[in-house]
């Protein structure tokens, strides 16, 4: 679960002679958000968002009405990018969840993943999303099962057990602290091809564990 | 106790669905002086990100054209006249020379099927690959050398290290291409670009390059355009495949559709065309397709096809058809793709009358009319010591053939597969006679024929002719066929003087050629009609045995159907024995009675043709037999894939000669003993340590879901 994985490669980029007004077309055709602006040999120039391609109004407000269409004909993209040395990235070996602490830290929703300063992907907030999906087998259909457990050594492998003895697989699994309680810990296992009355049965006899919620999903 | 993770899934489906490379209605003509050329008219297909797109088609249908106009290398005369190349989102077509190049460099790789014309050769591997990096990534000429160094271990180059400083030249030809790969992927392109990158390669290394490709394609989610003629390599690379007719795509659909389910009577055709592999010609027929590709100036105004489709009605005469979706993803240009089922087709009466003349025969078991014991042609090396100079160093031998022995019964055919550099062709070369033989005997109709050719008996020289694989190189551009085809007329005074004529056209009719060609010189035919000649040529003397080296490899698929069936056809006619020397396993089993599989010089394998196909195997044949590419998504292959190249044959090793590559090694008795010879049976023999038994529970290579 490295950055590389999950990215996304050969992203479509852009060269800095491009104008806003092709830029804002482009983005809109290929929908896409990030556009990343690139010089000779990939090497990351700027970064594009729709925001970046809006024009504040108080560029506009000293020019007529003419001028206002060659100022915006003549605007590329270089022109109003996010330039490079403002840009966060990342680096291709670096882990899934560096990249979310990154972007959560900073509020941003997108990272270039450079290696030697060379733009080799993209990595977004839909892409870490589509990775919590994927690590919840959101996908596949099967029992969703949340077991809260006092946060100590062995209880996972409690549950695990559990599971295993009756010959079920594991779907999916992942796990948080528990909200406003420190001392417990809140594990979701997805398990498939089993009704959710037999999973109930076998997780309630685990000891000092509670079920807190059973769905199908 | 399992506690697993079990499921995987695709995690692409949120991602940009731009396809990286889209082209639209694409044209490009060629300036000529009788105005221009439509080359390549109304080509539309996309590639998306990590797929491999297969294009295929025979010789002068376009696909490189194709390739050239994504990148603008047309040349002077090339153009673009019509459509769009939409590359990541953005038109390629009109674009600045010096952005294009930018493009080309950064985002853009292309493999050509020479490596050799890619490679500088005065520079060494280390210094070219790093001139990439240096180049367009501006890095420096250490960590260049670094990156260059890890990309030649992705691509499993053997001592990546030594490699760097070596010259083009001194590597085989697999690793010329590794090295080509290397570099195209060096930028980490988005379009990766490959005209026939295989075709020069030998089947065994042409599968581990085919494998590197579908790895890389995964581990770089690069695009592929993958352009090549042989329909086994496009099965076994492609997601989706394009048939190009005539500079026109005629169908278009992922690669299953196409081969199991193909809607357009060329793309029809061309599936039988391929002799299946273990399809003999006793079971099986090949049907060519007749007539030949028209020229770009002179298209049939209705469908390009017509003139050759046996489904031809009025409308296709008229009307130009556009490629149209005629099943789900399934694109065909024929007016009537849905009434045509590949399974329903029935060759035409005049086919069907030709084809069954040639099944009447029935191999049977004959006096040997060749008979080879322990035959040796070696090559003196020359030696640079001083002691060698005055005749006293150690003298070095190339053992191109080394202990050959083997018997041929007349009428029959005998195919010899392997490798390039196994001897197959000095083999030949020795029998006929242009090689000295070095030691052993060979004998032919009871006649000792181990002296070279200038010594023998004209009669003798009469009944043994050769094919060879390149018509170009042997035929004389200066003289018309019909001299040309004369010629052994005359000289062995076959026909009397004033019939040569009318027997040169009797031959010329018999490999369906007509009275016109008499007068022709060799520039004025394709390259099957040329090889038809020199089949006519090979015959004209009425021989008892024809070596034929490689007589179909360089000619199109269609093209050889129709040479592989002539030959049979002459052979059945005259009762010629031949001698068929092929790298193409399917074409070797469709044609031959028996079969050799020669290594190094020797053989490791002789049997009857079916039994050499099925176990027991020798590990060899088994590497070979697994190394075939079929043009049948389909069917399961047992993967085994030899490492390293051919051993020199200066210094073979000890033992026995596959020991160094074979997977199935036992250990030290392979490198000190010759292999005994194991008889399975039928006059089917195979030379290895491992027990006949044993060797029979290897499962078989090839199945057929």
């Amino acid at each position: 679960m490295l950055v590389k994985d999950y990215m996304t490669k050969h992203p479509l980029m852009v060269q800095r002679t491009m104008p806003v007004i092709e830029a804002q077309r482009f983005m809109g055709e290929n929908n896409i958000r990030h556009l990343p602006i690139i010089g000779k040999g990939k090497r990351l120039l700027g970064l594009a968002t729709r925001q970046t391609l809006l024009v504040q109004p108080a560029t506009l407000g000293s020019l007529n009405v003419w001028e206002i269409t060659r100022f915006l004909s003549n605007l590329t993209i270089g022109d109003v990018m996010v330039k490079a040395e403002d840009i966060i990235t990342i680096e291709k070996d670096a882990t899934v969840e560096e990249a979310a602490r990154i972007m959560v830290e900073n509020k941003i929703g997108c990272l270039p993943v450079l290696e030697d300063s060379i733009v080799v992907g993209i990595i977004t907030e839909i892409d870490l999303l589509a990775q919590l999906m994927e690590m919840l087998a959101t996908r596949l259909p099967g029992v969703r099962v949340t077991v809260r457990m006092p946060d100590q050594k062995g209880e996972l492998a409690k549950l695990v057990s559990a599971i295993s003895a009756q010959g079920w697989g594991i779907l999916a699994c992942g796990g948080s602290p528990a909200l406003k309680d420190p001392t417990k810990w809140d594990a979701v296992i997805k398990i498939r091809n089993v009704p959710q009355e037999e999973i109930v049965a076998a997780l309630e006899k685990i000891e000092g564990q509670e079920i807190m919620d059973v769905r199908e999903v | 106790m399992s506690v697993d993770f079990e499921w995987s899934t695709d995690t692409d489906d949120h991602r940009i669905k731009t396809p990286i490379l889209k082209v639209e209605n694409l044209a490009i003509s060629y300036e000529t002086r009788k105005g221009d050329v439509q080359a390549v008219r109304d080509v539309s297909f996309e590639i998306n990100r990590g797929e491999a797109h297969g294009i295929v088609g025979e010789s002068g249908c376009g696909k490189s054209t194709i390739a050239f106009g994504i990148v603008n290398f047309l040349g002077r005369n090339g153009k673009i006249v019509d459509g769009s190349i939409l590359f990541q989102g953005q038109e390629l077509r009109g674009r600045a020379e010096s952005d294009l190049r930018r493009l080309r460099g950064d985002q853009i790789a292309m493999v050509y099927q020479d490596p050799m014309s890619a490679l500088n050769p005065s520079l060494r591997i280390g210094d070219q690959l790093s001139e990439v990096l240096i180049v367009h990534r501006g890095l420096s000429k250490k960590a260049a050398y670094e990156k260059c160094i890890d990309m030649l271990k992705r691509v499993y180059m053997p001592d990546p290290e030594a490699v760097m400083v070596r010259y083009p030249h001194q590597l085989s030809g697999g690793q010329q291409q590794r090295v080509v790969i290397a570099m195209a992927l060096l930028n980490n392109p988005a379009l990766l670009i490959m005209d026939e990158p295989t075709t020069a390669l030998d089947v065994t290394v042409e599968a581990v390059v085919l494998d590197l490709i579908d790895e890389l394609r995964r581990d770089f989610d690069t695009a592929i355009m993958y352009i090549t003629h042989n329909l086994g390599v496009v099965a076994r690379v492609s997601d989706e495949v394009g048939v190009m007719y005539a500079g026109e795509m005629v169908e278009r659909a992922v690669v299953e559709e196409v081969f199991l389910k193909p809607m357009h009577p060329y793309t029809q055709g061309l599936m039988r065309c391929v002799p299946k592999l273990g399809l003999s010609k006793e079971s099986s027929y090949l049907y060519p397709i007749r007539g030949r590709v028209p020229s770009p100036a002179e298209l049939p105004p209705g469908c390009i096809f017509e003139p050759r489709c046996d489904y031809a009605r009025p409308r296709c005469r008229q009307t130009h058809p556009e490629l149209r979706q005629v099943a789900p993803g399934h694109f065909a240009r024929c007016h009537f793709a849905e009434e045509l089922a590949a399974q329903e087709w029935q060759p035409s009466e005049d086919l069907i009358a030709d084809l069954t003349a040639l099944t009447a025969r029935k191999a049977e078991a004959a006096e040997p009319i060749l008979r080879l014991q322990n035959v040796k042609t070696y090559y003196e090396q020359e030696q640079k010591s001083v002691a060698s100079l005055i005749g006293l160093g150690g003298k070095r031998y190339v053992k191109a053939v080394d202990d050959v022995s083997i018997e041929v019964p007349k009428g029959c055919t005998l195919g010899v597969v392997g490798e390039s550099g196994c001897g197959k062709s000095t083999l030949a070369k020795t029998i006929v006679g242009l090689e000295p033989l070095t030691a052993g005997k060979v004998e032919f109709l009871g006649f000792d024929i181990s002296v070279p050719v200038s010594k023998r008996d004209l009669a003798l020289i009469k009944e043994l002719q050769m094919i060879f694989q390149n018509p170009d190189s042997t035929m004389n551009p200066s003289f018309t066929v019909g001299h040309q085809v004369g010629r052994p007329l005359r000289r062995f005074k076959t026909v009397p003087r004033q019939q040569v004529r009318s027997e040169v056209i009797r031959l010329l009719d018999a490999v369906k050629l007509d009275e016109r060609y008499y007068d022709r010189l060799p520039r004025q035919l394709s390259g099957g009609e040329k090889q038809r000649v020199g089949i006519a040529r090979a015959f004209a003397a009425r021989p008892e045995l024809v070596l034929c080296d490689e007589p179909v490899s360089s000619l199109d698929v269609s093209v050889q159907a129709a040479v592989l069936n002539l030959l049979l056809e002459i052979q059945q006619e005259y009762g010629t024995t031949l001698l068929f020397i092929a790298h193409d396993l399917s074409v070797v089993r469709f044609f031959s009675d028996y079969v050799a599989v020669m290594y190094l010089g020797k053989f490791c394998e002789i049997g009857p043709a079916e039994a050499i196909y099925a176990p027991p195997y020798h590990p060899y044949t088994e590497a070979l037999l697994s190394a075939v590419p079929i043009p049948d998504p389909r069917a399961g292959q047992k993967r085994i894939r030899l490492s390293g190249t051919v051993p020199s044959a200066l210094n073979p090793p000890s033992g026995c000669r596959f020991n160094t590559r074979c997977p199935r090694k036992l250990g030290h008795i392979c490198e000190r003993e010759e292999p005994p010879c194991r008889d399975a049976g039928g006059g089917h023999r195979i030379y290895c340590h491992i027990p006949l038994e044993e060797l029979r529970q290897i499962e078989p290579v090839v199945t057929v879901r």
